[in-house]
């Protein structure tokens, strides 16, 4: 029975080191450009889509031209811009990732996390519209300047994750201390009561530091006998740091409040537009098809939603069975959730802290034009 | 029950698989590259011709003022240029040259211009080396190593030599990875290369001179 339970939770740690190694490569960079043949290691099935939302990416002039020409070919168009949204999410991006480790450390339900990667990606294909409406159709801005506002709006946008993995770091750095505590302290007593008789008396000499040390070593075993030896209690002392650590419990979340706090994150994340959108729309405007051009960004927005939404369901749901192994288990498999939680949230400020130093590879607007 | 488990996990393997995936491009250049050698052997530095694809060409022209719709001069075009290649600089004009496996380094670029034909916009531009340099194997790559552009020699007339009579030039394309280097790639992980390896040059666009 135990089995299962453990690959789960090692698939959720999986979950957080696939994320940490987006992360490591950027550390490594300042040591040496990472060469074309380590991205190019991503052959098998990485390496089709990449190779597949490429072709894909190249055909949406083409299919723009034929808009041009012939009205219906829009349809085909959107088709395609619809397949590259899909694709293109699948590749890195920090949207995916943000949002996921938000979703795991904040406990957030399945429906919430399909709602919150819609929700984003569509502001990503609004601001995008946006940025090209104001920028180029009213003002006739330059590259050079469409560049340097997707930069602006880039860095406001790195800030604001920084600052919900912080206060998310906050929030959850307590809990898992107060699970640490609760785990140290409601234990020791146990096992000073339970070893008595063995360690005749000398549990006494034990020092506080001690005891909770062994207690904590001891947890998994603890858990197993707690009800035969009358500590049923447990369970509820959990279930009250639970609510006590996180607030609300899922179904709370629904209500205003829990809303405007998803909502941080998926503006935060969705401020940043994609550049493929940025430059389809301007190649759109060039052709005198600006609106077709919007109907494709949105179109990219709902592919992009959909993987979006895949990954963040993965991941909830990755979060979900491992909360409930960690109810049967009480003490360490609480801390195993509370420390889930703290990676969570450190990974968004990582993810945030990289993004605006540069230092890990995002779309770069103005290489050319900056 | 198991079952089910293990057909979740390989789903999550899957999106992690996924996650690793790399950048994206979102220009595509097609190039032209002349290896340019001084009368006395030595290599002066490496003129370009970047022809973008037409999405980055719209983008690239998006508020250029010009006199006749759908067309450019080079004169309209030069404030462009300009400001192509002072961005160029930041990433080393993704042009990497070893002289018998030494680095070498190039000044800024010289006689930059645009040209618009066919929708596309071309960027011409001489690199200078730094120092002038004659080596026996002379290794110029052209690679974003970001992904974000990707290059590929033209067609036709992918690369030229000017200058050096003696010596030969050979071009290398990036290319499908075979299934021996594809099972290479996929031991990268558990068996690093080590530092002194050449084995991910094969994936860039290389020019290799060869000098008595």
């Amino acid at each position: 029975m135990t089995r299962p339970r453990d690959v789960v939770l090692i698939a959720l740690v999986a979950i957080l080191i696939a994320g940490a190694t987006d992360i490591l490569p950027a550390w490594s960079a300042p040591f040496g450009a990472p060469h074309p043949a380590a991205d190019l290691s991503a052959s098998g099935l990485t390496g089709w889509i990449f190779a597949e939302q490429a072709a894909v990416y190249r055909s949406l002039s083409t299919f723009i031209r034929a808009a041009k020409e012939n009205g219906g070919a829009i349809w085909g168009l959107f088709g395609i811009s619809f397949l590259y949204g899909v694709f293109h999410a699948v590749g890195p991006g920090h949207g995916k990732a943000v949002i996921s480790s938000y979703l795991v450390a904040n406990k957030e339900t399945w429906r919430r996390g399909i709602i919150l990667s819609f929700a984003s990606a569509t502001i990503q294909s609004v601001v995008a519209i946006v940025v090209v409406v104001i920028a180029a159709v009213l003002f006739g801005a330059t590259a050079k300047a469409i560049g340097l506002t997707v930069h602006l709006v880039e860095i406001i946008s790195y800030g604001l994750i920084i600052l919900i993995g912080l206060r998310l770091l906050y929030v959850k750095g307590r809990s898992f201390l107060i699970a640490l505590r609760e785990l140290r302290w409601t234990q020791a007593p146990n096992l000073v009561f339970a070893s008595a008789p063995v360690a005749n008396g000398t549990a006494h000499r034990l020092s506080p530091e001690r005891a909770g040390a062994i207690a904590t070593r001891r947890g998994q075993c603890m858990v197993d006998g707690c009800t035969v030896h009358g500590f049923h209690c447990h369970d509820d002392q959990h279930a009250s740091a639970w609510a006590h650590a996180h607030g609300p419990e899922p179904a709370d979340l629904a209500g205003a409040g829990g809303w405007r706090r998803g909502l941080s994150a998926v503006v935060a994340v969705g401020l940043r537009p994609c550049s493929g959108a940025i430059i389809v729309l301007i190649f759109a405007l060039a052709q005198d098809l600006f609106w077709t051009g919007v109907g494709a960004t949105l179109m990219m927005g709902l592919g992009t939603a959909l993987t979006v939404a895949a990954m963040a369901t993965v991941a909830v749901s990755a979060r979900q069975i491992a909360s409930r192994i960690a109810n049967s288990r009480a003490g360490a498999g609480m801390l195993a959730m509370r420390t889930t939680e703290v990676g969570a949230a450190a990974l968004i400020v990582a993810f945030g802290v990289l993004l605006l130093a540069g230092d890990m590879a995002s779309e770069q607007l103005w290489m050319f034009t900056g | 029950m198991i079952k089910r488990k293990s057909c979740f996990c390989a789903i999550l393997l899957l999106g992690l698989f996924m996650n690793r995936a790399e950048a994206h491009p979102h220009v595509w250049v097609t190039l032209h590259s002349e290896v340019l050698y001084a009368a006395d052997g030595t290599m002066m530095g490496v003129r370009h011709a970047w022809t973008f694809d037409d999405m980055f060409s719209a983008y690239a022209l998006q508020g250029i003022s010009h006199a006749k719709k759908g067309q450019y001069t080079r004169e309209e075009l030069a404030s462009l240029a300009q400001v192509n290649v002072e961005s160029l600089k930041e990433y080393a004009y993704f042009t990497y040259v070893r002289a018998d496996g030494k680095k070498l380094k190039f000044s800024d670029p010289v006689d930059y211009w645009l040209e618009y034909k066919n929708a596309a916009l071309t960027l011409h531009f001489t690199l200078p080396l730094k120092a002038a340099a004659s080596a026996k194997l002379m290794q110029i790559e052209i690679y974003d190593p970001t992904i974000f552009v990707d290059f590929e020699f033209a067609r036709e007339t992918p690369v030229s030599l000017s200058g050096a009579p003696q010596c030969s030039l050979t071009y290398d394309l990036p290319h499908q990875p075979t299934p021996a280097e594809q099972l290479r790639l996929s031991q990268l992980d558990s068996d690093p290369l080590d530092a002194s390896s050449t084995y991910g040059q094969i994936f860039a666009n290389k020019m290799l001179v060869t000098c008595p």
